[in-house]
């Protein structure tokens, strides 16, 4: 596609250390120079030596940096967790994810009930995506859109139930698009098509 | 004499390279025995009469008739003279008569006029095998350069092959001194014959030839005085080249793009003679603009340079064409992208000023650099001001004027005042950033040149005596401080990281006082004052809160590498920085501190480990000050004394948490201790280190003699009573470990016999990591004369007093003896292994064993293992029988024997046991001792033994093979290459016609207990090891795996194991599974199902998620391992199932779901 051809030839491109992750939040991980022999200094097992127990609780090493109780640990999918799968997909027109060019944004998207209040797994959820067209006036919106729609059915459970909107305003034709998106027979008829299809593999290949 | 006429017959008949030679050869021994006599070398000469007679006629005919029909001839004259050519090759070199030369170079040389067909090869050959000769004489070359040109346009009709030998014959000739004075004296400077040879040549095309080609051309212009019409012309010829490239071929030729450049550039840089054609040439193909690539730029501009640098008498060839090159390259880097072109300009624009500069030897006057400078410096001031071009034109600027020391002395002021004055009134933030680079990258700059100022001309280490540096000096309180105080929304920390690198670049700015010492630019106060602005940085972390502190981490980092860089000049800083650290540290309460508190402390910690001790201080004398003495272990001593008076922090701990303050004192040293010894090795060759990690002397003796505050004293003193080491003296690294080899001493005698609620598991665990790693650094001697290991039993305290302190701590104690023994070597280790000695005493004490908690057993099973296999028996050893390990190895087994035949003792205690022994027997195991295998049997009927303690061996026999980074040759630890292998076909391999089920009741509780016994061990192979049994071992999993999903029990962990093995197996042989996939994928959803039912907390949690987890890995895996046709049938179920397990409980198993789930989604 020549440069002249895109809705958005130029859009503001984030880089990837300032989008939203999880590993952020999560606090302090030393990187300094000083940090070189961190893995000696501090070693998550104070002693060297290898168990013979599969017990951990033998083993003494630091709670909050084992790799085996963030295994353990019950954490439901949140709205990072959705983000996480979103954000890597890419943008039809430019070699960017769509969480670089905010299409994607983890203030957008929502869930309900919240992941706190959901204490079994199996119930019923409604996942909201809102998306941001970079122009309003973006003749790709569907086929994001789409694509957005594919990426969560195919990592979601069945028990959540997948919206996937343009924000208010953010688009000219939004209500058209969004009666789109939310028609299951036109997206499993978009589907056949194999033009639109191929569009959207190439899209979630940046998926990981 | 006939003989002649045979061979040239044979010769013209023969087709064989090799035959030929040999023909050649002969005839050439026959004129040799003839001493060349006219009658021999005359005959020689017609014995191809006959194939040239007929070659005249032949000719005429075909120019009459104009028709091919003389082309058999042609070969066979070819031929013919090719034989002439070839005896002249083989030929004595010093037979042939200065007659003989001239009449045969008449024969050859005649060639060329008329026989352009056939004889050309073989003449040109000829010619430059006569050129050899000693007969030779100089004005018969000038006849053959004169013979050669008379081919004229028929050259191009040659081939390639020929004109090689052509080429070949000139460059011989051409580089000939003798022919070289004939030339000139007969041609003087019109120089016709170059004239003549130049048309000949024209339009080459051959890689090959233009290679010589390009090699000939600038010997015209180096040896021959030619007029300038001629230099004109030799110009063109190689000009017409520019710029020259290589089309790919399919048959390489081994002449590059690059070597036909390379050749090319050299005719340009040959002589400054051909300077006033070459640079308006170049500097025109620069500016054709967009027309030019990027790589015919760089080559242009690397031929620019080439004749620049090479060019004689610069004031005339170079000078008169500045300022035209100047203007052309300053866009280059002005509105230049492309990084390579910026680079190879400012390598152009480096190398004009070198030249203006002069030699080692000889100095250019001055003006010649000042008004190239002043040049520069008028075009990109006004630059400077325009934040889009700040960067490159700081560039231009900085490249010129830091390009050697005299162009720095002349203009670094005026350049550093320019700067200076724009960021007084910065346009933006990044204006700023740019702006401090610049400055930065100056004074990095000089200190390379300081660095590098004995490799010039003598008046250039002068100049740094008499260098002005206010400028420099008052950047401090002029830029940096401002800036760093004024920080306002504005300042990003990109600037802050740009003024932090400044002021380290600034206060280890060396300069030379007038006396010729070496000594810091900036005085005292300004060190001292940039230090505390650094050491502030640092130290905030700690005083505030966890919400006040704003400092960026990256500018923080920032500061630790620039404090790094300071404190190895001025070395005050560092005492300086470490009190202020300590002073804050002891401002706290450390009782009972928050994560944020303790994490500020690691950091501090860490970097003033970091910064004092990651590099050797250097000898540098501080401004106006007289140079104190030298000691390059002075920073690591400041750390190693604070942190001894900081310690303990925390002096009562209730907990682990509590005691993590007292923790990070330990490792903090131990980071000094790694980064002390790196800098070493970075200084030093790895083999010169070797040399100085020992010594024959018994350091702990001398240590006796020392009072406990002995580093204190030495840290104080200016090192007068001790061993005064230099700069380079690789002795510090001894006088290091010397050291080190008393902190550890002082440690544990500390935490042995001192006070011992301050040392919880983990503040025991560091104090032996860094043990460990000192006695590692020791060599053997050395090891062996402080005797170390009876040191690590008795805690350097040889009077055998007896550690104080409660029991219950105790026991973690014994962490400080492994961390000695896991560094000594096995020959240090000897005498440990007397019959009934400390090694014997120490595997076979079941004293306190039954009240003992399983993490201690851990431990001392740890310390036996490495006892176990440092172990050595035989003549000459402290065990000449070699029975102390046999009988500790049958103490252990007869245990395991009597707690699985009899009811006595209770698995909780029995675990203990186990352990101990297990380790024993897998430090043995690496060294493959015989003796393990007498325990075969006793391990294999313990497994199947019907009491619980059975089960506990079945599950724990894989630690004889389990990964331990104790038996490691970094440890110093004993390990046969193939011992896993071993051990598998001892221990394993029997026992799985053993595990197969038969259905019989009595024999199926064995059977699930050997499979407990395999799975265990085989888990811990590679899968090398079992790759033969998979058969078996296969059926025995998936046995397993459903045994225990039927059951609903699937915590056991081999469950947890066989999918881990299954996992191994599809990853490296999966036709292995393929008869079994219907099994496997039914046993893994069932599994998983089990374990997402499971709403267990704990630890059983811990291992339901783990079960998950590796169910999801190994399903998800099978679609890439088969093909479609044998899944079809599992794969909607399977797809159901795993969009269920993409809503896991625990994120790490909903990811493999998801990865599962699209391998699935293929299967169609």
């Amino acid at each position: 596609m020549a440069k002249s051809d895109l809705d958005n030839a130029n859009p503001t491109v984030l880089s990837v250390s300032q989008l939203p992750s999880r590993n952020l939040a999560k606090g302090h991980v030393r990187k300094g120079p000083d940090s070189k022999y961190d893995h000696i200094l501090f070693p998550k097992q104070w002693w060297a030596g290898s168990s013979l127990n599969t017990d951990p609780s033998v083993w003494t090493s630091d709670e909050d940096e084992d790799d085996d109780l963030t295994l353990a640990t019950e954490e439901p999918i949140d709205e990072q967790e959705i983000y996480d799968l979103l954000s890597t997909i890419s943008d039809p027109e430019h070699p960017v994810t769509l969480g670089q060019i905010a299409v994607v944004r983890l203030d957008d998207i929502h869930l309900s009930p919240s992941p706190a209040e959901r204490l079994d797994p199996n119930t019923l959820t409604n996942v909201e995506v809102d998306l941001t067209p970079t122009v309003n006036h973006c003749s790709l919106a569907t086929v994001i859109g789409l694509a957005v729609r594919v990426r969560l059915e195919n990592a979601l459970p069945p028990n959540y139930r997948i919206i996937v909107r343009m924000k208010d305003g953010s688009h000219a034709q939004d209500d058209q698009v969004n009666k789109q998106l939310g028609d299951k027979e036109r997206v499993a008829a978009a589907l056949e098509n194999d033009t639109l299809k191929g569009i959207i593999e190439k899209m979630l290949e940046t998926c990981v | 004499m006939s003989s002649f006429k045979d061979w040239a017959l044979q010769y013209v008949l023969s087709d064989d390279e090799t035959a030929q030679s040999e023909i050649a050869k002969k005839a050439a021994k026959e004129i040799e025995n003839t001493r060349a006599s006219s009658a021999s070398v005359g005959s020689w000469a017609a014995s191809i009469q006959p194939w040239i007679t007929i070659t005249k006629q032949d000719d005429d005919q075909s120019d009459d008739d104009d028709d091919d029909s003389g082309t058999g001839d042609i070969i066979a004259r070819a031929k013919a003279l090719g034989f002439l050519a070839d005896t002249l090759e083989a030929l004595d070199k010093s037979l042939l008569r200065p007659e003989q030369v001239i009449r045969l170079v008449g024969f050859f040389g005649a060639m060329f006029s008329y026989d352009h067909k056939a004889g050309i090869t073989a003449s040109a050959k000829a010619l430059r095998q006569l050129h050899a000769m000693k007969g030779f004489k100089p004005a018969v070359g000038v006849k053959m350069i004169e013979d050669v040109c008379k081919l004229k346009e028929d050259f191009k009709l040659q081939t390639a092959a020929t004109r090689f030998e052509i080429y070949e014959l000139f460059l011989s000739l051409i580089q000939d001194q003798s022919v070289n004075n004939e030339l000139q004296d007969k041609y003087g400077t019109s120089s016709g014959f170059i004239v003549e040879i130049l048309q000949l040549c024209q339009n080459e095309r051959d890689p090959r030839n233009l290679m010589l080609w390009f090699k000939l051309l600038p010997i015209f212009l180096t040896e021959y005085s030619t007029s300038d019409e001629v230099t004109e012309e030799i110009f063109k010829a190689f000009s017409a080249y520019f710029p020259i490239t290589l089309r790919n071929s399919a048959s390489p030729i081994g002449i590059t793009a690059d070597d036909l450049k390379n050749a090319v550039r050299a005719c340009f840089a040959s002589h400054y003679k051909v300077a006033k054609l070459a640079f308006p040439f170049l500097i025109g193909k620069l500016d054709q603009g967009d027309a030019v690539t990027v790589s015919v730029k760089l080559d242009i501009l690397k031929t620019i340079k080439a004749c620049i640098e090479q060019y004689d008498n610069p004031q005339t060839s170079i000078v008169p064409h500045i300022n035209k090159i100047w203007n052309s390259l300053k866009y280059e880097v002005r509105n230049g992208e492309v990084k390579e072109t910026i680079d190879a300009t400012l390598d152009v624009l480096r190398a004009i000023a070198n030249r203006l500069d002069g030699t080692s030897t000889q100095k250019f006057d001055v003006s010649l650099l000042k008004n190239y400078i002043d040049t520069v410096v008028d075009d990109c001031r006004d630059d400077l001001a325009n934040p889009t071009y700040t960067k490159q034109a700081g560039l231009l600027l900085m490249t010129v004027i830091t390009t050697n020391i005299r162009a720095y002395t002349l203009e670094s002021a005026a350049f550093v005042d320019i700067i200076r004055k724009n960021l007084r009134l910065p346009k933006s933030p990044s204006h700023t950033k740019d702006l401090l680079l610049l400055l930065n990258s100056t004074l990095k700059s000089r200190a390379d040149l300081f660095k590098n100022r004995k490799q010039g001309h003598p008046e250039d280490e002068e100049a740094f005596k008499t260098e002005p540096s206010d400028h420099l000096v008052a950047l401090y309180h002029d830029v940096y401080l401002p800036i760093w105080t004024g920080k306002s929304e504005e300042t990003t920390p990109e600037v802050l990281k740009q003024v932090v690198q400044g002021l380290a670049s600034l206060a280890t700015q060396q300069t030379l006082r007038p006396d010729g010492q070496i000594s810091l630019l900036v005085s005292r106060s300004v060190c001292s004052e940039i230090c505390s602005l650094l050491t502030h940085t640092l130290t905030k972390g700690l005083a505030l809160s966890q919400n006040d502190n704003s400092t960026d981490a990256a500018v923080e980092d920032e500061a630790v590498l620039a404090l790094q860089a300071v404190v190895a000049t001025y070395t005050d800083g560092y005492a300086e920085l470490v009190e202020r650290a300590k002073a804050e540290i002891e401002k706290r309460d450390w009782t009972s501190p928050t994560k944020y508190t303790l994490n500020a402390l690691r950091d501090i910690l860490s970097r003033l480990a970091f910064i004092g001790c990651s590099r050797i201080p250097l000898n540098v004398a501080l401004d106006g000050e007289s140079p104190k003495t030298f000691k390059p272990l002075q920073h690591f001593l400041k750390l190693a004394t604070t942190l001894h008076d900081l310690f303990p922090l925390s002096p009562l701990p209730t907990s682990e948490k509590e005691s993590l303050a007292n923790s990070y004192i330990i490792s903090a040293l131990h980071g000094g201790i790694l980064h002390f010894r790196d800098a070493c090795f970075e200084k030093f060759e790895p083999k010169v280190l070797e040399a100085y990690s020992g010594s024959d002397r018994n350091w702990l003796e001398e240590f006796k003699g020392l009072s406990k505050d002995w580093l204190h004293q030495l840290q104080r003193e200016d090192g007068s009573s001790e061993v005064v080491i230099e700069e380079d003296d690789p002795e510090v690294y001894r006088e290091f470990l010397r050291i080190c080899l008393f902190i550890v001493r002082h440690l544990y005698r500390e935490a042995a016999y001192g006070k011992q609620a301050p040392w919880s598991e983990r503040v025991f665990a560091q104090a032996a990591n860094l043990a460990a790693l000192v006695v590692r650094s020791l060599d053997e001697n050395l090891q062996k004369s402080c005797n170390l290991a009876q040191n690590a039993f008795n805690f350097f305290s040889p009077e055998n007093l007896s550690p104080s302190g409660p029991s219950s701590i105790a026991p973690f104690r014994k962490l400080l003896i492994l961390g000695i023994l896991q560094g000594l070597r096995p020959a240090a280790m000897a005498e440990l292994y007397a019959p009934q000695g400390i090694a014997e005493t120490f595997i076979c004490d079941t004293s306190r064993m039954a009240t003992v908690l399983l993490a201690v057993g851990e431990i001392r099973g740890t310390i036996c293992a490495v006892l176990a296999n440092k172990y050595k028996g035989g003549q000459s050893t402290f065990d000449p029988e070699s029975e102390t390990m046999k009988r500790v190895l049958n103490f252990w087994g007869e245990q395991i024997k009597t707690a699985t035949t009899t009811d006595d003792t209770d698995p909780a205690i029995f675990e203990v046991y186990n352990t101990v022994a297990m380790h024993t027997l897998a430090g043995a195991c690496a060294r493959q001792d015989k003796n393990v295998l007498a325990l075969v049997p006793i391990l294999h009927e313990a497994i199947a033994s019907p009491g619980p303690n059975g089960a506990i061996v079945a599950r724990t026999i894989g630690g004889l093979v389990k990964t331990n980074e104790l038996l490691s040759p970094e440890n110093h630890a004993v390990v046969k290459r193939f011992y896993k292998q071993w051990a598998y076909t001892h221990f394993a391999k029997p026992l799985y016609d053993l595990a197969l089920p038969t259905g019989d009741e009595d024999t199926a509780f064995a059977a699930g207990r050997y499979t407990t016994a395999i799975l265990s061990l085989v888990s811990n192979c590679p899968f090398e090891v079992y790759q033969e049994d998979l058969s078996h071992l296969v059926r025995l999993l998936i046995t397993a795996l459903n045994n225990s999903s039927v059951s609903g029990d699937i915590t056991q962990p081999q469950v947890a194991t066989s999918l881990e093995v299954l996992v191994e197996i599809l990853a490296n042989e999966p036709e292995a599974l393929k008869g079994h996939l219907k099994a496997i994928i039914t046993a893994g959803m069932k599994t998983y199902e089990e374990a997402a039912k499971n709403t267990s907390k704990g630890n059983v949690a811990r291992a339901l998620a783990a079960v998950r987890k590796l169910t999801l890995q190994l399903l998800g895996a099978i679609p890439k391992k088969f093909e479609e046709r044998h899944l079809l049938a599992y794969a909607l179920p399977m797809q159901r199932m795993l969009a269920t397990a993409s809503g896991d409980k625990s994120r790490e198993a909903r990811k493999v779901a998801l990865l599962a789930r699209e391998n699935w989604a293929k299967v169609v």
